[in-house]
């Protein structure tokens, strides 16, 4: 008991705030940020307790504009403020700031190469009672076909606020995929070391290697447990950015393990899957199995019992190792 | 005022009481969901579903049947309350909302019997409503099509293109109708950012536009009777109303924009709309 108290006691603001939720770090990342440079500004979509900034906007109302329902007005709007010198951070959902506002999105955001940072929350089937307008899994396809972009799908909370931190350094545009209004399972270390671009071994394996990102993390490292009573030792690549890709790392598994599978909330056409594959094809073609969507409009339903339907889940992650491993 | 007249007018109020009383049972089924913009939205659905669409729940498919596009889709509760209350759909599947493999989740899915668009992502039935309305000129149907609107999501630009659209077609044949609830998900329409001045804005679109209590039945059905305003116009509707109507600790709030329903809050929302219906 005592334990437990000192960690909390230990335990950072942001990371006590956020309770776990992606989408509520990234909005105390907005804070952090706009506190350490003046020409930090928030856009919101009518999204503001969706990002829980309702503080923000009271403490500081002169450094959130609010969009309206409107992504598109939105995204030029951000892309306009980055060319003046500002550093805008538009906060959407991503079912909705990604395709609504696709254009402005490539050609005023991307094209232009501004520095904007996208927080999109309930990506993946985070919102899989809403129906297949409101399911987010072919964003990271799109993104990754945005030239400039860097796209980042962070594990948990923790890593979440550390990714949001970590684009002050970058000189173009952003995306930050982000999970919805239930508690995410802690998977990094709240202080991790973390550097866009560079994925994080979570465990260390030689038989083979699961690359998962986002809320695959933790069924991934699930897995490893599982099959390592089974003498299967995983390794475990949390590839929390997907572009840039880290081409060494994933090599460096494939040579090492020689046997790789994916993980993923999302389409596995064009995602992490896709690019891991591409990259092994033209590089070091390795055996693959990917979990992930199929190609089609996913179900209704509540999120645990969707995702279980779709495999995205620890007993189908090491079921795909094990054909993977015959 | 003959009595026959009465008779409906008192017979759409007890529609709308059940489609407010099956968004409240959805939603509980589903432990939350959009109940504001369900509600506000009741008397509106119930006076277009059971007075003023022509519709035959036995064939959802009949070509000549009128369409209705609920453009601000998370209300699909009461969308939903209205189909299982005209024929469309089994009763029992608004006990289905948001259940797994359910066809009656948070928005309208157009494989649903009685559903002519799968909506959810805001600005979108407008325009697809003229379309609508431009295939039945085409093909010279007399079938009228009806868009529902939310105010928030007027702010989406789509629907002024669609407003200039409808207008240089001039589709007599079209009518949008704004659920002017004054609240979207986050706040006041009119701080976020404001409409007004609304009717004169869509005048100077070249739309014809009424104004009225969208909670006063007569109001409704004298409106609906008086479609089209002009005959080389669009017609817009706008139906001031209150976001959660019907249940006093849930009007006027953006809290109950979208809210969970536990079995304590179900309870007190039932015993104040009442039986009946
Ligand atoms: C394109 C898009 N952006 C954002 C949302 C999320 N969203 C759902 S409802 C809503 C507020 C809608 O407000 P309003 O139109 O006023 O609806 P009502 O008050 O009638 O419920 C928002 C922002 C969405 N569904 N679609």
């Amino acid at each position: 008991m005592n334990d437990a108290m000192n960690k909390d006691v230990a335990r950072p603001e942001w990371e006590v705030k956020a309770e776990d939720q992606s989408r509520l770090a990234f909005g105390l990342a907005v804070g952090e940020l706009a506190g350490r440079d003046p020409k930090v500004v928030a856009i919101s979509a009518d999204t503001i307790d969706l990002f829980g900034l309702r503080g923000f906007l009271e403490r500081s109302p002169e450094r959130l504009i609010e969009a309206g329902i409107a992504e598109q007005s939105a995204m030029g709007m951000a892309a306009g403020l980055a060319t003046t010198g500002m550093r805008p951070i538009l906060c959407g959902y991503a079912p909705f700031i990604t395709t609504r506002s696709l254009e402005q999105l490539r050609n005023d955001v991307a094209y232009a190469n501004q520095r904007v940072v996208i927080g999109a929350a309930c990506g993946g089937i985070v919102l899989a009672m809403a129906g297949g307008t409101h399911h987010a899994v072919e964003d990271l396809a799109i993104m990754r076909n945005m030239p400039n972009m860097t796209v980042i799908a962070p594990a948990d909370a923790r890593q979440t606020w550390h990714a949001a931190l970590a684009t002050e350094q970058l000189d173009g545009p952003c995306y930050i995929r982000l999970g919805g209004k239930f508690a995410e399972p802690p998977v990094t270390a709240m202080d991790a070391d973390f550097q866009i671009g560079k994925a994080e071994q979570l465990r260390p394996g030689d038989d083979i290697t699961v690359i998962a990102c986002g809320a695959l993390v933790a069924p991934a490292l699930a897995a490893a447990e599982a099959l390592a009573a089974s003498g299967i030792n995983v390794r475990v690549l949390n590839m929390h950015t997907i572009k840039p890709l880290d081409t060494h790392a994933i090599l460096a598994a494939a040579a090492e393990t020689g046997a790789i599978v994916t993980a993923e909330e999302h389409r596995t056409t064009g995602g992490l899957g896709g690019a891991v594959a591409e990259l092994l094809a033209l590089e070091q073609p390795t055996p693959m199995r990917m979990v992930g969507m199929p190609d089609e409009f996913a179900i209704v339903g509540p999120t645990a019992r969707v995702r279980e339907h779709y495999g995205l889940s620890e007993a189908a992650i090491a079921a795909a190792c094990r054909d993977l491993l015959k | 005022m003959t009595s026959n007249y009465a008779a409906r007018i008192e017979a759409l109020r007890d529609d709308a009481l059940g489609i407010r009383r099956n968004v409240w049972r959805a939603l509980h089924g589903a432990g939350s969901g959009h109940m504001g913009g369900s509600c506000s939205a009741a008397d509106l659905l119930a006076a277009l579903y059971f007075n003023h669409l022509r519709l035959r729940p036995d064939e959802p498919d009949w070509p000549e049947r009128d369409r209705f596009v609920l453009s601000k889709g998370h209300a699909n509760a009461a969308l939903g309350a209205a189909l299982a209350r005209a024929g469309f759909i089994e009763d029992g599947v608004l006990d289905q909302f948001y259940a797994y493999q359910s066809s009656f989740g948070m928005h309208p899915d157009i494989k649903m019997p009685g559903v002519e668009m799968s909506t959810g992502g805001l600005g979108h039935g407008l325009s697809v409503a003229i379309g609508m309305a431009l295939g039945a000129r085409m093909q010279t149907k007399d079938f009228r099509t009806v868009v529902m609107l939310g105010d928030g999501e007027l702010q989406e630009g789509s629907n002024w293109e669609g407003a200039m659209a409808a207008a240089q077609f001039k589709l007599a044949n079209l009518t949008a109708i704004l659920d002017y609830n004054k609240i979207q998900q986050s706040g006041a329409v009119a701080e976020m950012q404001d409409l007004e001045p609304l009717a004169d804005k869509w005048r100077a679109f070249g739309w014809a536009v009424r104004e009225i209590d969208g909670h006063d039945m007569e109001a409704i059905v004298e409106a609906l009777d008086a479609l089209p305003f002009a005959t080389d116009k669009p017609s817009l509707l706008i139906a001031h109303t209150i976001k959660g109507k019907g249940v006093s600790f849930a009007e006027g709030s953006f809290l109950w924009h979208n809210n969970l329903v536990t079995d304590d809050v179900y309870e007190k929302a039932m015993s104040e709309l009442g039986d009946g219906a």
